[in-house]
């Protein structure tokens, strides 16, 4: 009989401690799904900025060419690319003459000119539905120093 | 039960990580990024990637490399070394000990710390939607009871009751389950962007014994991005005599490119480094930059740096009282490890492979995660889960492999799949159950056939067989064919489809490979006559259902199609371009036909001979080659055409 009330309560202890590896089982997966489920888009995003990343690199050097090279036709095919990146969803960050905002923006250096606005956008931002897909680099005004 | 997360808090950049599922998972930053750097301007609140993208603009107020100064006091040599090296302010605070001092007022370590922990656990709890109130934290094996208290007292301003702070070394094993095996000396190199450590480690019972530890504090990957960027100014200035690291604009694209190519060269042996229009020459014309680089030239370039690391080394086993040999296993950490020649010097001075699987950047994070796991009692409690060691699947027509249950599935899991006949009026369908990795059934092991019959009389295609797997958790197989439209059923039940032992999955996985290319073949080939079948059938139905439609030559051109595609299937020795170049030309004949079709339709005349050859001429311009290929077969066919 002892014997038996042992093994009752060996079951039951084991019994409640599966019950328990169920729930959490069934709680991680849960929680997994929910996550899947918000972070989807956010995943879909954080893919295509990755690759939006790399084009954009180009875009810059074309830029730079077209900027030197002033042909008609390059520049056509560069404000393709850009049209391209718009309908893409993506967007420049604003910087000449902003106030700098590190969310956005990287600032490289320091400048003569108003304190903390962006003096000199050394290399373009861009963002994807609001997420950054890089920030601008830019120079920022240090303020005109006081001599005390 | 709360989760209890692992931080590696770092002197530049710092890593969360945490268990779930009984596997251990990097949590990403709000900005989606693995890494945060350690860098906080207390006055604005900015932690993480922000701070840093100011910190030229305000570098009085943003603190960083604040590990330095974590309980020390001001005296200490480690701090009048940071004082020369970072831009804020570092004063003498409370008992002597080193603190920021930032718009006039005073941070502790322990504060700035914080905030990095505090963002840390924002995300986690983001991340996992749920509250977290624990961590394990790690500690460089080297720090003293003092600076130990100081990490535990940053987690709890932060919010966290810190469960353990724990060696960064001793994580690193922790993270490859060294702690499983019994008495080991493990020896841990690890070269992150700032700082080198190395440390000989005495595991027994799953307890770590630090035995010795050495370091640089000030040499990492940083130092090798230099060495790339003062050599790619150099190579410009010989070639161009223009100083780029004077061009703050072109300085700042060399050093990305430097560090992107130092990324690249840890996998490919040469890169090439383009920055177009970097600077202007001396008549104003635009300057490009573009240099090779190889793997042996930027080895030349930091070898000096390389063999830096060695004297620590060295010096750390002398101090464990052990050589080389001793040591069993040999861990890598931090990214610049990725390193080749690193690896290769690590590899031959201790001889044997490191250990380095695990993302360099992260493993101090995961192994603190996996002692947060294990103090959750998470890590015990894991339900072990098997998976189906190899793919499950059923022939199909030409006796290729369908898979239908992935091999790695974990299990209990189930399949389903519609399939359907490959001829008219087929009444039975037999289902071969096959295990295995090569493409063709045959090749793989077949573990029992059932027929499903009954099936009522259609033509090809039409019936719809569901075909179902599942497989218990007790490694069972059931296998069903079902046909929808009488609801007929057949199965079979396999007892032990996921049992095989260790060497059989092993030799199976082998021979897949051995064969990959001869399999690839062979798959192609099989479905390539798919194709041509399938063909031929839709070829014979349209000339039946196009009927008078079809004029009287076109249809004899393509029956004489159908009959060569029929000859080429049946012969035995046959090769795939024939195959394909005799459907393609049936096909070629197949469009024309249904050009004229349309053409037929929508003009009064009756089928006008115009219309359908410049349709044909169209056609065959578009696929020349095709044709040229197929020149013999063809002259026969076009004799009867108009050519303008």
């Amino acid at each position: 009989m002892a014997s038996r009330i042992k093994d009752f309560k060996k079951n039951r202890q084991k019994l409640a401690d599966l019950e328990e590896k169920l729930k959490r089982a069934l709680a991680d997966y849960d929680n997994l799904e929910k996550r899947i489920l918000g972070q989807r888009e956010a995943l879909s995003n954080l893919a295509k900025i990755e690759i939006l990343d790399k084009f954009i690199a180009v875009l810059d050097d074309l830029e730079r060419a077209e900027k030197h090279l002033r042909n008609k036709g390059l520049s056509m095919a560069v404000s393709q690319f850009r049209a391209v990146l718009t309908s893409e969803g993506v967007r420049e960050v604003k910087a000449k003459g902003e106030i700098f905002d590190p969310e956005t923006m990287d600032c490289v250096g320091m400048v003569e000119g108003e304190k903390n606005l962006v003096i000199n956008p050394v290399q373009k931002g861009y963002l994807l539905n609001g997420r950054v897909i890089r920030p601008a680099k830019v120079e920022v005004g240090q303020g005109k120093k006081m001599i005390s | 039960m709360s989760k209890i997360i692992g931080i590696d808090l770092g002197t530049t950049n710092s890593c969360v990580a945490v268990m779930e599922g009984g596997k251990p998972k990097v949590i990403p930053t709000a900005e989606g990024e693995n890494l945060i750097p350690s860098v906080v301007e207390p006055v604005k609140k900015l932690v993480g990637r922000v701070a840093k993208r100011q910190q030229i603009l305000n570098p009085d107020n943003t603190v960083y490399s604040i590990k330095r100064l974590m309980g020390r006091k001001i005296d200490d040599p480690m701090v009048k070394k940071a004082q020369e090296m970072v831009s804020y302010e570092i004063v003498k605070g409370k008992e002597e000990m080193a603190v920021a001092l930032i718009g006039g007022k005073e941070y502790t370590p322990q504060e700035i710390s914080a905030r990095i922990l505090q963002k840390a656990k924002s995300d986690a709890e983001a991340y996992l939607g749920e509250k977290v109130e624990q961590a394990v934290i790690t500690v460089p094996a080297y720090f003293d009871d003092a600076q130990r208290q100081a990490t535990k007292q940053a987690g709890e301003i932060a919010g966290l009751k810190v469960e353990r702070i724990i060696n960064e070394p001793t994580a690193a094993s922790l993270a490859y389950g060294l702690d499983k095996k019994k008495n080991e000396t493990v020896a841990v190199y690890d070269l992150g962007g700032g700082t080198f450590d190395v440390s000989v480690l005495e595991i027994g019972d799953g307890v770590f014994e630090v035995k010795a530890t050495n370091g640089d504090t000030f040499l990492g990957g940083d130092d090798f991005d230099q060495e790339i960027i003062n050599f790619i100014a150099q190579e410009f200035k010989k070639e161009q005599g223009i100083d780029l690291k004077k061009d703050k604009q072109a300085l700042q694209r060399i050093r990305d490119a430097a560090e992107k190519a130092k990324i690249e060269l840890s996998s490919a042996t040469e890169t090439e480094i383009n920055q177009p229009f970097i600077t202007q020459g001396k008549d104003g014309n635009p300057l490009h930059l573009t240099m090779k680089l190889t793997r042996a030239k930027l080895e030349e370039l930091v070898d000096e740096l390389i063999q830096q690391t060695m004297k620590p080394v060295k010096e750390c086993l002398k101090d464990a009282k052990i050589g080389p040999s001793d040591i069993d296993e040999v861990v890598l950490v931090g990214g610049q490890t990725r390193m080749p020649k690193i690896q290769a010097l690590v590899k031959e001075y201790f001889g044997k492979e490191p250990n380095k699987s695990v993302n360099p950047d992260e493993v101090v994070a995961i192994g603190a995660a996996v002692q947060g796991g294990v103090l959750a009692g998470e890590v015990s409690d894991i339900l072990l889960l098997d998976v189906t060691p190899l793919t499950l699947g059923v022939e199909t027509l030409g006796g290729v492999r369908t898979p239908l249950i992935e091999r790695n599935s974990t299990v209990p899991t189930s399949k389903s799949q519609i399939f359907s006949t490959a001829s008219d009026s087929q009444s039975q369908v037999e289902i071969n159950v096959l295990q295995g990795e090569r493409p063709m059934a045959v090749d793989n092991k077949s573990l029992g056939r059932f027929i499903l019959d009954g099936i009522p009389p259609a033509p090809r295609g039409i019936p719809q067989i569901e075909v179902a797997f599942d497989i218990d958790s007790n490694g069972i197989l059931n296998v069903s064919a079902k046909d929808k439209a009488t609801n007929k059923e057949q199965k079979i039940t396999i007892k032990n489809a996921t049992h095989l032992t260790e060497e059989e999955v092993e030799q199976m996985k082998k021979e897949a490979e051995k064969h990959a290319e001869e399999d690839k073949t062979k798959k192609e080939m099989a479905d390539a006559r798919n194709q041509a079948d399938a063909l031929m059938i839709s070829a014979e139905k349209t000339l039946k259902e196009g009927g008078d439609k079809v004029k009287k030559e076109d249809k004899e051109k393509i029956e004489a199609e159908i009959k060569k595609v029929k000859e080429i299937l049946s012969k035995d020795e046959v090769k795939k371009e024939e195959i394909e170049k005799a459907a393609n030309n049936l096909s070629e004949e197949l469009q024309k036909v249904g050009a004229a079709m349309y053409a037929a339709q929508q003009s009064d005349q009756p089928a006008g001979d115009q219309p359908q050859n410049t349709a044909a001429d169209k056609n065959s311009g578009e696929t020349a080659t095709e044709k040229e290929k197929a020149g013999e077969d063809k002259s026969k066919a076009e004799e009867g055409e108009v050519v303008e």
